[in-house]
C-alpha cells in the first residue's frame, strides 16, 4: 500500500480529527467572547436571509444524509426492510434536492460576503476561508451524489466510505476501502477533513451552541455564590 | 486568588441534578457566577478625576469621571460643595440624567475622530497648488475667484464626502485662506463663532485670541440666541445679573414665569420645591400644562406671547392698591431712592396735543454744572424747587468721585425727591399715550398734573415719570380722560382688560397682584420672578420683560436677597471676567479687538432682510406720524453709521489699505489718517459695507465655528443660511420681497449665494454644523482638557480636567488654535512679512465715555448734515492697529506688554495688574524665544491659560478684589472696602478648585455680592451700599427718552401683541395641499432630553422619548387635522419645512405647536414631500425679525456692549401649517 493512501485515508483524518477535538476544547476555554456566529446581519439583510435560510435548511437534510449513508451500516437498513433500491431512491431525491437547496444558499452567502463591501470590510481571512472551503464541499458533495445517480450499481459508498468511516471511529482504519472510490468522492472526503481541521478557529463552531438547556429549566433561576451550599432550605 | 475553572468543564454542569424548589419552577443555576464580573469591571475604575460640562446649560456641575486602563467607564456627581450655611438646602449634589449620559459620546459613532475635509475641496486645493507652482496664496484665490470651481465644493455642503485629512495639509489650507481674504478683502471678512465663555472659557479664548490677533471679528451670542433681555440693559444698565439658584430659598413668593424649572434647571430645582415646605407660594404663568406648573399653587395659562399684557394689568393693579389707595411706605421709600419715578420729564405740546418727551437735565434748567447734558433732575421737596441729584451718568464721568445714591444733591445737601405733582400742579392735562392692541393702534388721552419752570423765557411743562407711570397704568385720580372707572372696565391696563389678550381671569390676576405685592411689603422685598426664554424670545421681547420687571421693581424687590428677578437662559455669568477678556480678545497685545452683534451679522449675510413682510410704519406708536424708515434694516444701517452698533465687514474698502492709501493723500500723522477716512465716508467714495451687503467685496469670506452647533441648533432662518452663506441644496420656500425694500441698502437681484469661501467647525460631535462645513476638526470633550466653567446658577468656578488624553487625533481647542496659529505666522513670514496698519471702527461703547457721546437721545445723522461727522462722537470711533501677522503665535502663547501698563477690568470698574504679570512670570515661566514675547509669561498650555485667568480676576484673587473695590470707592466716594476684605488673602489656583469648589470673592465688576456666605443676588450693591445702576439717571428706568423709544411707543412698559401672522407672502411657493391642515403658532422652548442639539442624538437619550424629531399638539387641533399620535407631519410655512412626529397631547394650548430646541437633522429625520431634501432642523420654519429699538446705541445704558445690547435674533412670532406626511421616505437610495 502507498504511503500516500495511509495518509490521506488514515494519517490525515486522524490529524484533522485531532485538531477538531483539541482545537474546540482550546477555543471554548480560551475565547468565550469570540465563540460566536459573527452576525452581519446589521450590515446587510435581503441576501443573508435567503442564504442563510436555504443553506441551514440544506445543511441540516444534507446533514442526516450523511449519517444515514455513513454511520448507519447497509445491514440494518436492510434488516428493517429498506432494500437497495429503495434506499437509493430515498438518497437520490431527498438527498438531491437537499444538496441543491444546501448550494444555492452557500453560493449566495459566498457571493454576499465577497460581493457587498460592508460584509466584506468586517470579514476575517478565517470567514473568507471558511465559504469558500464550503462552497467547494458542497458542489464536490452533490457532484458525488450526481456521480452515483450516473453510474448506476457499479459503486456503493456503503459498502466502500461508509466501513472505512465508522473504521476510523472505532480505531481500526483500513485505507483500503477507498481504495475503488471515484475521484469525486475522494476529493469531498478530503476537503471535508480540513473543513473538520479548520472548523474550531472558525465562525463554524456556533453549530455547538444551540441553546437546548432552555428546553427543562425552570423559570425561575437562583445564581449561588457556593454551588456546595445548598441554597433551598 | 480562587482558580477559575475552565469554561467547558463548567459546562458539562449542565448534566448535573439541580437543586430545584416550588415543584421544579425554581431553581439554582448550576454555574458559578463569573459571568456577572463582565458587568462589575464594567464599573470599575482605576481613576477618579474632577471635570464637567461645557454645554451651556447653566448647570455648571462638577462631576466625577471613572477611568480604567486609559478608557472612561462612567461618571456620577460630586457631593464636596462648601454648605451654603445653617438652615439652607445644600448645593450638592448637582446634575442630571443628560450630563449623566455625556460618556457615550467619548467612543460613539458620533465621535470626530480624525481632521476632515470635503472631497472636492481637497481635489480643487492640491490641483491648484501645482497649477501655481506651490504658491499657496495664488493657489486659494484662484479656486474661490472662480465660480465654477467655487461652486464645485459648495453645492455639496451638507452631502457627505468627507475624506481624512492631515493636520498639516488643513492647517496649510486655513491659513491660505486667512492670508488671501486679509490680503485681498481685510482681516474683517473672516469671523468667528462659538457662544458662552462660562461654559469653558480657555476653549473659547482659543479662537476669540486668534481671531482677534489677525484683527478678524468675533461674533455675539447672547443676543443672536435672543436670550439677551434686552430689558435689562434698558432699566438696570447691565447685561444680565441674577441670582444664584438658591436664594430662591430666601424668597417668600414666587412666580414662575416662562421658566419651565424642573425640566431645563435641572440640578437647581430642589431649591424651588424646597422653599414649598417653608410656606413659600409658588405660581406658575404657562401657555401649557409645563413640568413646573405641577408644583404650583396657582396655575395662570397665558396665551403664548401676551404676557405683557397679564404683567400691566398686575402693575395697574400693584399701582393702584399699593401707591395710590394706600401709600406703602417700603415701597415709595425705594421707588424714590433707587428707581427714575421722581425724575422729571418734559411735556412736549404740537398744537393742542401734549405727549411725554425726554428728561429734563440740569443744562435745560440753565445751571453751570459739568456735563449737565447728562444730569437730569428731579423735584426736591425740601427746596421746593429742581434738583440734581447724585448718581447720575453725569456724575459718572465729571470726574468728582461722588457718583452714589446717597440722598443728597451735588452739593451734598440732603433732599426728598418728590414723586407726584398733584395737588402742587400749575396745570391739568391730558397726554397722548400710545395702546396696541391685536387689532391695530390707538391713542388713549389721560390727564396728569404738570408743573411749570420757566428757562430763559421759554415755558418749560414737566411732570414725573410716576404721574405719567399712572396715566400710562389708568390708575384714576380724579384727573381728566379716560381713566378705567374699576377693575373691570375693559381699558389699558385693567386686569379685565388683560382677560381679552391672555385669556386669564380677571379674579385671579388680581388676587395674585395683590398676594405677590403684599409679600414684598411684609418681608421687605422677598418676591421674586423667576422667568426666561419662554418669555423672551419673542420680538417684542424687552416691552414683555419691562413690563413683568415692573412688578419686582415697584415692590421694592430688586437688590434684595430672595427678591427680584431672576432670569436664567444661557450659562451667562463668567466669573473671572477680567482675566478672560483679556486672554480672550488678547487685548494684552493690541486693543480694540473687533466685536460684532451677530443678529445684524446673519440678518444680512444670510440674506434674511430681503424677506420682510412687516413694515415699521404698522409697528411705531400712534403718537408718531411717521416711522423714521420702513424697513429694519435701514435703522441697522444708521446704527452702523453713527456708531451705535458695531458693523464688520466694516467699509467697502480694505481697512488695511486704508492708511497706505491716505498716506498717498499726503496724510502724515495717525489724526491724519483718521480724517481721510472720515472724509472718504462723507463724500461717499467709501461705504459702509452694510450698505451693500451683497456686494462680493463685502460679504464675510470665512467663518470659524467652535463649541457650536450654529448651522443646526441657533440658525434661526435655517434655510436663509443654507442658500446664501453656503450655496447648499435648501428648503426655502419664500421670495424676496421687492415691494418692502430698505433706502439705505443697495438691493441687488441675484445675491451670491455661498457667501462663505470656507467653513472651519471644530468639535467632537459629527452633527448639522460639522456635516455643512468644509473643514472639520477633532476636538478634545469635557473629559479630555483643561478648562474653566462657572454659571449664574451657583458661587463657584469649576475646572475641566482631562480624565484621558484626547483619543485618535483629537485635540483641545487651544491647541488646534496654537497649531493653527504657528501654521499660519509660518506662512505669513513668506506671503505677508510686512507690518500692517488696521483701521478698526468702533461703536459708542457702554462703561465707556462713548456712552455720553450723543445727548438727549436725539437722533442727529451726519450724513444728512445734521451734525458734523466726528469719530467717537457722532460717529464710531476710529483706531489704528498694528498687525504683525508673522508674530500671531508668538502673541498668542504669551501674554503680551498691555498688561504692564493698562488697567484690566469689567464693566466699568479697572485695576492695574502688573503685579499679577510679575507673578505669572514666575508660576507660568516665560517664553526663552528671542522675538516679541521674549521674557513674557507662557499661555502654551491650556493650563496656562486656567491660571492666568484666576491670576487676573478679582473673583478669583481677593488682591485684586481689593483693587477693585479701591476703583469703585474712587468713582462713588463710597466705603466699599471692607466686602472683600475678609477673603483679600485668597488666590484661586487651578490645583485649587480641582480639590474642591471654591466660592468666588465678592467684587465689584458684579453688582451683588456674597460677603459673609451670604447668597448672590444682584443690585445688592446698589441697595445695600448705595453704588449707582449703570443708567442714565443711575437709578432703575420705568421711562426711557430715546427719540427711537419713543418712535415706537416704548417709552414706558407697554403691551405689544405678536407680529401679525404671515404664513406664505405674494408669489411664494406655498405647496399645494393634499389634505387637511392647521395653522398654529410655532414654539421651540426648551426640551427634556437635550441641551441644545447636544444629548439629542445620545443612544441614551433616544432612548427615553420618541427617539428623533417630534412636536406637540394639542388633541383638539390634531383631530382637526385627522393627526393621530405619533403621526409623521410636514410642518412648514415660507421659511421651510420640517418633517417630525406628532406627539397629540392635552397639555398643550390650543392654536400652539411645539417643537423643543434643538432638534437637528442627522438622526432619523425622514424626507419633506415639499422640498425633497430631509426634513430640516427645528429652525427650518424661523427667521429672525430686527427691531429697531434695539439698534440705539451712543446714549447712557443704551450704548453698545458686545452681548449686552443690540437686536436679538428673536424667532418666536412665526406660524405654520402642519400636515399629515403621507408617505414617509428616508432618502436613503
Amino acid at each position: 500500500m502507498k504511503f500516500t493512501e495511509q495518509f490521506l485515508w488514515v494519517i490525515y483524518p486522524y490529524i484533522a480529527l485531532t485538531i477538531f477535538v483539541v482545537g474546540h476544547i482550546y477555543r471554548y476555554n480560551t475565547d468565550q467572547l469570540g465563540w460566536t456566529a459573527k452576525s452581519s446581519e446589521l450590515l446587510e439583510k435581503r441576501s443573508l436571509w435567503w442564504g442563510s435560510m436555504l443553506f441551514h435548511a440544506g445543511i441540516l437534510a444534507v446533514v442526516g444524509g450523511h449519517i444515514s449513508g455513513l454511520l448507519i451500516p447497509k445491514a440494518f437498513f436492510e434488516s428493517i426492510g429498506v432494500n437497495e433500491q429503495m434506499y437509493h431512491m430515498a438518497a437520490v431525491y431527498g438527498g438531491g434536492p437537499a444538496g441543491l437547496v444546501t448550494l444555492a444558499g452557500i453560493l449566495i452567502l459566498t457571493l454576499r460576503r465577497f460581493g457587498n463591501d460592508r460584509v466584506f470590510a468586517v470579514s476575517s481571512a478565517a470567514d473568507l476561508i471558511v465559504v469558500i472551503l464550503v462552497l467547494i464541499e458542497v458542489s464536490l458533495g452533490l457532484a458525488s451524489t450526481i456521480t452515483n445517480v450516473l453510474s448506476t450499481g457499479s459503486f456503493d459508498y456503503r459498502e466502500t466510505i461508509g466501513p472505512w468511516f465508522r473504521g476510523l471511529l472505532f480505531l481500526q482504519p483500513a485505507a483500503s476501502f477507498m481504495a475503488a472510490v471515484p475521484l469525486v468522492f475522494k476529493l469531498h472526503v478530503v476537503v471535508g477533513f480540513g473543513i473538520f481541521a479548520m472548523w474550531p478557529f472558525t465562525r463554524l463552531v456556533h453549530v455547538w451552541s444551540m441553546p437546548i438547556e432552555y428546553i427543562n429549566r425552570a423559570y425561575i433561576q437562583y445564581f449561588s455564590k457556593d454551588l456546595k451550599v445548598k441554597s433551598f432550605h | 486568588m480562587e482558580k477559575q475553572e475552565l469554561p467547558l468543564w463548567k459546562k458539562l454542569n449542565f448534566f448535573k441534578s439541580k437543586e430545584t424548589a416550588q415543584n421544579g419552577w425554581s431553581q439554582v443555576v448550576a454555574d458559578d457566577r463569573n459571568a456577572e464580573t463582565i458587568y462589575r469591571k464594567r464599573w470599575n475604575y482605576d481613576k477618579v478625576v474632577r471635570t464637567t460640562h461645557g454645554v451651556n446649560c447653566t448647570g455648571s456641575c462638577s462631576w466625577k469621571i471613572f477611568v480604567k486602563d486609559g478608557i472612561i467607564t462612567s461618571e456620577n456627581q460630586q457631593t464636596d460643595y462648601p454648605s451654603t450655611g445653617p438652615d439652607m438646602p445644600e448645593f450638592e449634589p448637582r446634575g442630571c440624567p443628560r450630563g449623566a449620559s455625556f460618556s457615550w459620546y467619548v467612543y460613539s459613532p458620533l465621535r470626530i475622530k480624525h481632521p476632515y475635509i470635503r472631497s472636492q475641496l481637497l481635489s480643487l486645493w492640491r490641483e491648484a497648488l501645482t497649477k501655481n507652482n506651490g504658491h499657496l496664496v495664488k493657489a486659494w484665490g484662484s479656486i474661490v475667484e472662480d465660480q465654477d470651481k467655487a461652486k464645485q465644493y459648495k453645492e455639496v455642503r451638507g452631502k457627505g464626502g468627507f475624506v481624512r485629512a492631515e493636520w498639516q495639509e488643513v492647517n496649510e489650507i486655513m491659513s491660505a485662506m486667512l492670508l488671501y481674504t486679509i490680503i485681498t478683502y481685510g482681516p474683517d471678512r473672516i469671523a468667528g463663532f462659538t457662544p458662552i465663555p462660562a461654559m469653558s472659557m480657555v476653549s473659547y479664548a482659543a479662537g476669540s485670541r486668534f481671531l482677534s490677533l489677525l484683527g478678524a471679528p468675533m461674533l455675539s451670542f447672547y443676543d443672536w440666541y435672543a436670550d439677551l433681555p434686552p430689558a435689562s440693559p434698558q432699566i438696570w444698565g447691565e447685561q444680565t445679573d441674577v441670582p444664584e439658584s438658591s436664594d430662591w430659598y430666601n424668597a417668600g413668593y414666587i412666580i414662575m414665569w416662562g421658566s419651565n424649572i424642573p425640566m431645563t434647571r435641572t440640578p437647581d430645582a430642589h431649591f424651588m420645591t424646597e422653599v414649598r415646605y417653608k410656606g413659600t407660594k409658588v405660581v406658575a404663568v404657562s401657555p401649557d400644562y409645563a413640568e413646573n406648573v405641577k408644583f404650583a399653587d396657582n396655575w395662570l395659562p397665558v396665551n403664548p406671547g401676551s404676557d405683557a399684557a397679564l404683567a400691566q394689568a398686575m402693575t395697574h393693579v400693584i399701582l393702584k392698591e399699593f401707591y395710590v389707595d394706600k401709600q406703602e411706605k417700603y415701597f415709595l421709600d425705594y421707588a424714590k431712592q433707587f428707581t427714575d419715578m421722581p425724575f422729571l420729564v418734559l411735556i412736549e405740546k404740537e398744537d393742542t396735543v401734549y405727549t411725554p418727551g425726554r428728561f429734563v437735565r440740569a443744562s435745560d434748567l440753565g445751571l453751570a454744572v459739568n456735563k449737565g447734558e447728562w444730569k437730569p433732575v428731579l423735584w426736591d421737596a425740601l427746596q421746593e424747587g429742581p434738583a440734581i441729584p447724585k448718581g447720575t451718568i453725569g456724575q459718572r464721568w465729571d470726574s468728582t468721585g461722588q457718583w452714589n445714591l446717597k440722598m443728597e444733591n451735588e452739593s451734598g445737601e440732603a433732599l426728598s425727591p418728590l414723586l407726584t405733582f398733584l395737588g402742587l400742579e400749575d396745570e391739568q392735562i391730558c397726554v397722548d399715550l400710545p395702546e396696541f392692541t391685536e387689532g391695530g393702534t390707538g391713542i388713549v388721552k389721560r390727564g396728569i398734573p404738570v408743573k411749570f419752570i420757566m428757562k430763559n423765557g421759554k415755558l418749560l411743562r414737566v411732570t414725573t415719570v410716576f404721574d405719567l407711570m399712572l396715566a400710562q397704568y389708568g390708575v384714576k385720580r380724579n384727573l381728566p380722560g379716560q381713566y378705567p372707572i374699576d377693575y373691570y372696565d375693559e381699558q389699558t391696563y385693567t386686569p379685565a382688560w388683560q382677560k381679552k389678550h391672555t385669556n386669564v381671569e380677571t379674579e385671579l390676576v388680581i388676587q395674585i397682584a395683590r398676594e405677590f405685592a403684599q409679600n414684598a411689603a411684609d418681608t421687605l422685598g422677598r418676591s421674586m420672578i423667576i422667568m426666561g426664554a419662554g418669555i423672551n424670545h419673542w420680538f417684542n421681547g424687552d416691552t414683555i420683560y419691562r413690563a413683568i420687571l415692573n412688578l419686582v421693581i415697584l415692590t421694592g424687590c430688586q437688590g434684595v436677597n430672595g427678591g427680584g428677578w431672576a432670569h436664567y437662559v444661557g450659562q451667562e455669568k463668567c466669573r473671572p471676567i477680567e482675566g478672560w477678556g483679556t486672554v480672550a480678545f488678547a487685548r494684552d497685545w493690541s486693543m480694540p479687538p473687533r466685536l460684532q452683534n451677530a443678529t445684524s451679522f446673519f440678518y444680512f449675510a444670510t440674506n434674511q432682510w430681503q424677506y420682510e413682510t412687516h413694515s415699521m410704519d404698522g409697528l411705531k406708536s400712534p403718537t408718531v406720524t411717521k416711522s423714521r424708515y420702513s424697513h429694519p434694516a435701514d435703522y441697522n444701517v444708521l446704527a452702523a453709521r453713527l456708531g451705535w452698533m458695531p458693523s464688520y465687514p466694516q467699509f467697502s474698502e480694505n481697512p488695511l489699505q486704508l492708511s497706505t492709501k491716505a498716506g498717498q493723500a499726503g496724510a502724515e500723522t495717525s489724526e491724519q489718517v483718521i480724517s481721510h477716512v472720515v472724509e472718504k465716508l462723507k463724500d461717499k467714495s467709501m461705504s459702509f459695507a452694510v450698505e451693500d451687503p451683497d456686494n462680493r467685496k463685502n460679504h464675510p469670506r470665512g467663518l470659524f465655528v467652535w463649541r457650536s452647533n450654529l448651522i443646526s441648533s441657533s440658525g434661526k432662518g435655517h434655510e436663509y443660511f443654507l442658500k446664501y452663506l453656503l450655496g447648499a441644496s435648501h428648503g426655502l420656500l419664500s421670495e424676496p420681497n421687492e415691494e418692502l425694500r430698505p433706502e439705505e441698502v443697495t438691493w441687488n437681484n441675484a445675491p451670491p449665494e455661498g457667501k462663505l469661501d470656507l467653513l472651519v467647525t471644530i468639535d467632537f460631535r459629527m452633527a448639522g454644523t460639522a456635516l455643512y462645513s468644509d473643514i472639520v476638526l477633532p476636538a478634545a470633550t469635557w473629559y479630555e482638557k483643561t478648562d474653566l466653567s462657572s454659571t449664574d446658577m451657583h458661587p463657584f468656578v469649576h475646572p475641566f480636567n482631562p480624565a484621558i488624553n484626547p483619543p485618535w487625533e483629537a485635540k483641545s481647542d487651544w491647541d488646534i488654535f496654537k497649531s493653527l496659529a504657528k501654521a499660519f505666522s509660518t506662512i505669513a513670514k513668506e506671503y505677508l512679512p510686512e507690518v500692517q496698519q488696521d483701521i478698526v471702527a468702533v461703536p459708542l461703547m457702554h462703561d465707556s465715555p462713548g456712552e455720553i457721546a450723543q445727548p438727549f437721545g436725539k437722533v442727529l445723522d451726519w450724513r444728512k448734515g445734521e451734525v458734523e461727522a466726528v469719530p467717537g462722537k457722532t460717529m464710531p470711533n476710529l483706531v489704528m492697529v498694528e498687525r504683525d501677522y508673522k508674530e500671531i503665535y508668538n502673541k498668542f502663547t504669551s501674554l503680551g506688554p498691555l498688561l504692564e501698563k493698562n488697567p484690566v477690568g469689567a464693566h466699568g470698574i479697572a485695576f492695574p495688574v502688573k503685579e499679577q504679570y510679575e507673578e505669572l512670570k514666575k508660576s507660568n515661566g516665560q517664553i526663552t524665544v528671542p522675538g516679541v514675547a521674549f521674557g513674557r509669561p507662557a499661555i502654551e498650555t491650556a493650563r496656562q491659560v486656567a491660571e492666568a485667568i484666576l491670576t487676573l480676576s478679582s473673583a478669583t484673587n481677593g488682591k485684586l478684589a481689593r483693587k477693585a473695590w479701591e476703583d469703585a470707592e474712587k468713582k462713588t466716594g463710597m466705603e466699599l472696602k471692607d466686602i472683600s476684605a475678609g477673603r483679600a488673602g485668597e488666590k484661586f489656583t487651578f490645583k485649587d478648585i480641582t480639590v474642591q469648589p471654591r466660592q468666588v470673592i465678592p467684587t465689584p465688576v458684579f453688582t451683588g455680592s456674597n460677603q459673609g456666605n451670604k447668597r448672590y443676588s444682584p443690585f445688592t450693591t446698589s441697595i445695600d451700599h448705595l453704588m449707582p445702576f449703570r443708567t442714565l439717571t443711575g437709578r432703575q428706568h420705568f421711562y426711557i427718552d430715546h427719540e427711537i423709544m419713543l418712535e415706537f411707543g416704548e417709552a414706558m412698559p407697554v403691551y405689544k401683541p405678536t407680529l401679525s401672522p404671515v404664513l406664505f407672502a405674494g408669489k411664494e411657493h406655498n405647496p399645494l395641499t393634499a389634505g387637511k391642515e392647521i395653522v398654529l403658532r410655532y414654539l421651540t422652548p426648551h426640551g427634556k432630553w437635550n441641551i441644545h442639539s447636544t444629548y439629542q442624538d445620545n443612544l441614551h437619550m433616544l432612548t427615553l422619548f420618541r427617539g428623533g424629531p417630534h412636536v406637540w399638539v394639542n388633541h383638539r387641533d390634531a383631530l382637526q387635522a385627522d393627526l393621530k399620535d405619533n403621526d409623521w407631519v410636514e410642518v412648514y410655512n415660507r421659511n421651510g419645512v420640517v418633517a417630525a412626529r406628532v406627539v397629540v397631547s392635552h397639555r398643550m394650548p390650543r392654536g400652539t405647536l411645539y417643537m423643543y430646541h434643538a432638534q437637528d437633522k442627522h438622526i432619523n429625520v425622514p424626507g419633506s414631500s415639499i422640498t425633497g431634501q430631509r426634513g430640516g432642523t427645528h429652525n427650518s420654519p424661523t427667521r429672525v425679525h430686527v427691531k429697531p429699538t434695539q439698534c440705539i446705541g451712543g446714549y447712557a445704558q443704551l450704548s453698545y456692549g458686545f452681548n449686552y445690547y443690540g437686536p436679538i435674533g428673536n424667532q418666536r412670532d412665526i406660524y405654520v401649517a402642519v400636515r399629515k406626511l403621507k408617505e414617509v421616505a428616508w432618502l436613503e437610495d
